[in-house]
C-alpha cells in the first residue's frame, strides 16, 4: 500500500530508528512500511500516524 | 560486557549473542549425550536454558519482535510443518516398506508417523485455541506450557529411550531385556 511515511518523517526530521521506537516496532518494519512492502495492522497504522502527528487517512493512500 | 551498567537492562544485541552462545552449548551437550547414551543431561540443559533465556528476555527493554515478525513467523512455521510432514510421511513409507531389510527401520518409521500425527494434532489444538481464546501477553501461560512440555518430554525419553525394556538381538535370536510390553520383532535377527 502506498503511503507518505517517508515524506512526513523527513519533514519532521526524525530517523527510522526514532520512528520505530515511537511506534513500538523494529526499524526493519519501518523500512518495509516506507517501501510499501508491508500492510500494517490498524493499531500499527494508528501508532505511526500518531508518531508522525497526522491521521491514518492522510498517511496512507487508499 | 554482556550486561549494561544498569544490570537489570539488556540490549537486544546482547540478548541475541547470549542466545547464540546458549544454542552452541546446547548443541555440544546434545552431541556429547548421544555419544554417551545419556538422555537426562540434554533435557535438563534444555529446560534450564529455556528458563534462563525467558528471564533474560524480560530484561530486554527494546522491541524484540513486532507484528510483522509474528506474521512472518506464523507463515514460516506453517510451511516448515508442511515440509516436515511430507518428508516424514514419505520417509516413513520407504522405511516401513523396507523393514525386512533392517529391523531398525520399523521403529524409525513408526516414530516418524507418530511425530507427524502429534505435530498436526498440536497445530490443530493451538490454532483452535488462538482462534477462540486471546492468548497474547499471557507470559506465565507460555512459561508453564514450556515447563510442562519439557517435563513430559523428559518422562517420555526416560521411559522409551532408556533401552531398559526392549528386545535385543543376541547370537541370532531375540532376547528379552527388562520387561518389554510388546512381542519380539518378527524380523530376522542377524
Amino acid at each position: 500500500m502506498e503511503n507518505r511515511i517517508k515524506e512526513l518523517r523527513t519533514k519532521l526530521n526524525i530517523t527510522q530508528e526514532e520512528l520505530a521506537n515511537r511506534a513500538g516496532v523494529r526499524r526493519e518494519t519501518i523500512v518495509f512500511l516506507e517501501q510499501g512492502k508491508y500492510n500494517p495492522s490498524l493499531k500499527l497504522a494508528h501508532e505511526v500516524a500518531l508518531a508522525l502527528k497526522t491521521t491514518i487517512d492522510k498517511l496512507f493512500i487508499f | 560486557m554482556l550486561i549494561n551498567s544498569n544490570y537489570k537492562v539488556m540490549t537486544l544485541k546482547q540478548f541475541r549473542i547470549v542466545k547464540l552462545v546458549f544454542t552452541v552449548f546446547l548443541a555440544m551437550i546434545f552431541g556429547r549425550s548421544i555419544v554417551l547414551n545419556s538422555y537426562l543431561m540434554p533435557i535438563i540443559a534444555l529446560v534450564a536454558s529455556a528458563l534462563i533465556l525467558f528471564y533474560l528476555r524480560s530484561r530486554v527493554k527494546e522491541v524484540v519482535a513486532d507484528e510483522r515478525d509474528y506474521l512472518t513467523g506464523g507463515r514460516a512455521a506453517l510451511l516448515a510443518m508442511q515440509i516436515y510432514s511430507w518428508a516424514a510421511v514419505i520417509g516413513m513409507l520407504i522405511l516401513y516398506a523396507n523393514r525386512a531389510l533392517n529391523p531398525a527401520y520399523e521403529p524409525v518409521a513408526m516414530t516418524l508417523a507418530y511425530s507427524t500425527c502429534l505435530l498436526m494434532l498440536l497445530y490443530a489444538v493451538i490454532f483452535r485455541y488462538y482462534n477462540q481464546v486471546k492468548l497474547a501477553d499471557k507470559k506465565f501461560f507460555y512459561a508453564a506450557f514450556v515447563l510442562v512440555l519439557f517435563i513430559a518430554l523428559a518422562v517420555f525419553s526416560l521411559r522409551f529411550f532408556s533401552g531398559e525394556d526392549n528386545w535385543i538381538c543376541q547370537n541370532g535370536r531375540w532376547v528379552k531385556h527388562g520387561q518389554p510390553d510388546f512381542p519380539a520383532p518378527t524380523a530376522e535377527c542377524k
